[in-house]
């Protein structure tokens, strides 16, 4: 199992493959995150009834395959409106509005689990709309959110292998062409997915660190 | 508006063979999760046996199904295990890929219901006479799936879009694998993924609403 | 009234736009570079070399047809069922990708006339001791999802019934993959690429053991079907390929053997 071809050239073109799959996922969860605050504290804002639309919508990057999404997207863009995108900007703008919806559920459950006196506390003391929501809200909100938000990007990472579908050669593309080449499955696969737990396992751990340390007190 | 001719007439006629293929995704999906759910508490149980060995392959399935991609199961479910000599059809990896993850996720849902359990309600069962083993089954286990029905519907949402992922080892009975046959047949890609995304969607919402009304109905207190 | 003068004012300018509007050949030659699909997991069509950069007879061919228009050549590579979606979300310009010119892709897009000839053949794990196509009957066989050989097998697999099954794989490596650790029991596939993974010795335990009994697979290369002036060039090229000797030359360098013969006795085309 350790006689291989694999050269340290091939190591390279992995490591690009890996690099494409972080690119595609921070820039992703950057956009993502911010879209998803502003959706979730929308949401929070006009109430079930009035952001019902905002809801529906949100809810479709949640209920339908990723795989489909980005086909559906690539389709639409390039087959119906002809405009001349490339794959990785449609990739990256399919999963930065996915994570938004999922950001935008854990943002809402954050801003939910502020108590509703705290934030009448904060009004009453004169603070404004925007005080209350700097210095009362976001701080408190964070500390709920913030392990289920680093499960979201890591998630997303995890996700981002699908973005071979639209010709993006990120680390799982980049490995099954080297299959391709030099016929050691198990070998290459062990390889990306050690690749994949390496950047993922520590992150989750942290997380998960986080959310024990602030559910206690 | 759009320079592009819409052939949804084409697409529609191949409605009946993409509900097949909807139905097979759902046959996964079911399956994958009554084996995760039985698997996720066999885990449970090793995590809670004391033994070393057996805590750390409960931590290793838990971990690898959380920290590396569904795809990745999948292909290394079919392509991967094979160089062990053990064939696994399409079907089978697909299934075989989706319940590892199933499994890995649900364990660690259970892990955070067990904390809302308190300790001294399996020592009571015990102190019943009840052994260790029927302790859990009769008093852990039940709280724990109520604890976690919610959870699991998400779960069972997730199964339902994992299936998509089966057309990488070779899955075309399924609905995202009918789908993209017929893609190969008459290329009307959008018209036929924007079919199958509706199927997607009324499939996933009403297991959603299901689960809530079924949790409304059994969990009252 | 002022509506009414916008819409004059509008469709003037389209009128306008429309007389002025280059097509994919000028928008080709000004962009200064010519992007073709080709499918990389297709040896020797299309492949890698052990610096993973694109080779193969295609890679060549759509080098040669930039070489003409006097621009860059761009290798993008696409999966056998991307091909065509790919060209019609505007990702290439041209497709030089073994693509069978088929009736029904006709549909969508426009093929030149053919620069290519593939035979269909068998290749079979020898453990199964399938020895010829029929003997595939009430095995598991495989096949590239989306392919004119997939299709036709598929049709087969079907009249065949019960015991036999096909699997649809998104790439030649995966079928051979599947092929060699015994997933599949045999596959249908052009008999270069099969000629090409048999002798690489990477596949293991498996051999050739015949021909499909599906017609000469001929391939073209495609653009937008309403692209004429591209298809009209398209058409020149491939037969300056064959005159100059330049076809030749590639598939010796590429395939051997004997030379496919690219037109079809009795008919024009």
């Amino acid at each position: 199992m350790f006689e291989t071809a694999l050269t340290t050239r091939d190591l390279w073109f992995l490591a690009q493959g890996a690099g494409i799959t972080i690119l595609v996922t921070a820039i992703s969860v950057v956009i993502g995150t911010i879209l998803g605050i502003l959706f979730g504290v929308i949401r929070v804002q006009l109430g079930p009834i009035l952001s019902a639309p905002l809801t529906f919508v949100l809810d479709i990057f949640r209920s339908v395959p990723l795989l489909i999404q980005l086909v559906l997207t690539n389709a639409f863009v390039g087959i119906v409106l002809q405009w001349q995108i490339s794959g990785f900007t449609v990739a990256c703008a399919v999963l930065s509005l996915y994570t938004s919806a999922y950001c935008a559920e854990i943002v809402r459950g954050g801003i939910d689990a502020v108590p509703q006196t705290t934030r009448r506390a904060a009004r009453s003391l004169g603070m404004t709309w925007a005080q209350d929501m700097v210095y009362i809200v976001t701080p408190l909100a964070t500390r709920v959110a913030l392990p289920s938000w680093i499960g979201l990007a890591l998630g997303v990472m995890k996700d981002s292998a699908l973005v071979y579908v639209v010709q993006v050669t990120e680390l799982l593309k980049s490995t099954q062409i080297l299959i391709t080449r030099l016929q050691e499955p198990l070998f290459l696969l062990l390889i990306c997915g050690a690749f994949y737990f390496i950047i993922s396992f520590p992150l989750a751990r942290l997380g998960g660190y986080l959310e024990r340390r602030w559910s206690n007190d | 508006m759009f320079d592009y001719t819409f052939q949804w007439g084409q697409a529609m006629a191949r409605l009946p063979q993409m509900l097949e293929g909807a139905i097979v995704t759902m046959q996964v999906a079911v399956l994958s999760m009554v084996l995760g759910i039985a698997l996720a508490i066999v885990l449970t149980l090793l995590r809670l046996s004391g033994s070393r060995p057996l805590m750390a392959i409960s931590t290793t399935w838990v971990e690898v199904a959380r920290n590396t991609p569904a795809l990745f199961q999948i292909y290394m479910a079919h392509f991967g295990v094979a160089s062990f000599g053990l064939y696994l059809n399409p079907f089978m990896s697909l299934l075989v890929g989706i319940t590892f993850n199933n499994a890995g996720y649900l364990a660690e849902n259970f892990r955070g219901a067990l904390k809302a359990i308190p300790d001294t309600q399996a020592r009571a069962g015990r102190s019943l006479g009840m052994t260790q083993l029927q302790a859990f089954r009769y008093i852990i286990v039940p709280q724990m799936l109520r604890i976690s029905f919610l959870p699991m519907t998400n779960q069972m949402v997730w199964a339902i879009l994992m299936t998509s992922l089966g057309v990488t080892v070779g899955m075309n009975t399924d609905l995202y694998g009918v789908t993209q046959d017929l893609n190969a047949l008459t290329f009307r890609t959008f018209e036929l993924f924007a079919i199958a995304a509706v199927i997607f969607y009324v499939i996933t919402k009403t297991i959603t609403l299901g689960g809530r009304l079924i949790a409304a109905r059994l969990f009252r207190y | 009234m002022k509506t009414l003068t916008l819409i004059a004012a509008a469709t003037a300018l389209t009128g306008l736009a429309g007389i002025a509007q280059a097509d994919k050949l000028d928008d080709i030659i000004a962009s200064g570079t010519l992007r073709c699909a080709v499918v990389l997991d297709f040896p020797p069509m299309g492949m890698r070399d052990e610096n993973n950069e694109p080779i193969g007879f295609d890679v060549d061919y759509c080098k040669d047809l930039a070489a003409a228009l006097g621009v860059d050549a761009e290798i993008v590579e696409t999966p056998f069922p991307e091909r065509i979606p790919a060209l019609m979300s505007n990702r290439v310009d041209v497709g030089v990708a073994s693509t069978s010119d088929t009736l029904e892709r006709a549909k969508t897009v426009g093929f030149s006339v053919p620069y290519f000839a593939f035979e269909m053949a068998v290749t079979a794990n020898n453990s199964t001791g399938i020895d010829s196509f029929e003997a595939m009957k009430g095995f598991t066989v495989g096949a590239v999802a989306g392919t004119y050989e997939a299709i036709a097998l598929e049709e087969y697999v079907n009249q065949w019934g019960e015991g036999s099954t096909f699997r649809p794989y998104q790439t030649q490596a995966d079928v051979f993959l599947a092929l060699s650790q015994g997933q599949l029991d045999a596959t249908v596939s052009t008999s270069t690429v099969a000629q090409a993974n048999v002798q690489s010795g990477n596949f293991g335990d498996i051999s050739v053991v015949g021909f499909a009994p599906f017609d000469t697979d001929y391939v073209a290369l495609f653009t937008r079907r309403d692209e004429y002036g591209f298809l009209n060039y398209l058409d020149l090229f491939v037969s300056q390929q064959v005159r100059t000797g330049r076809y030749a030359e590639l598939y010796e360098k590429w395939v051997g053997g004997e030379l496919p013969d690219l037109t079809i006795p009795g008919v024009y085309r």
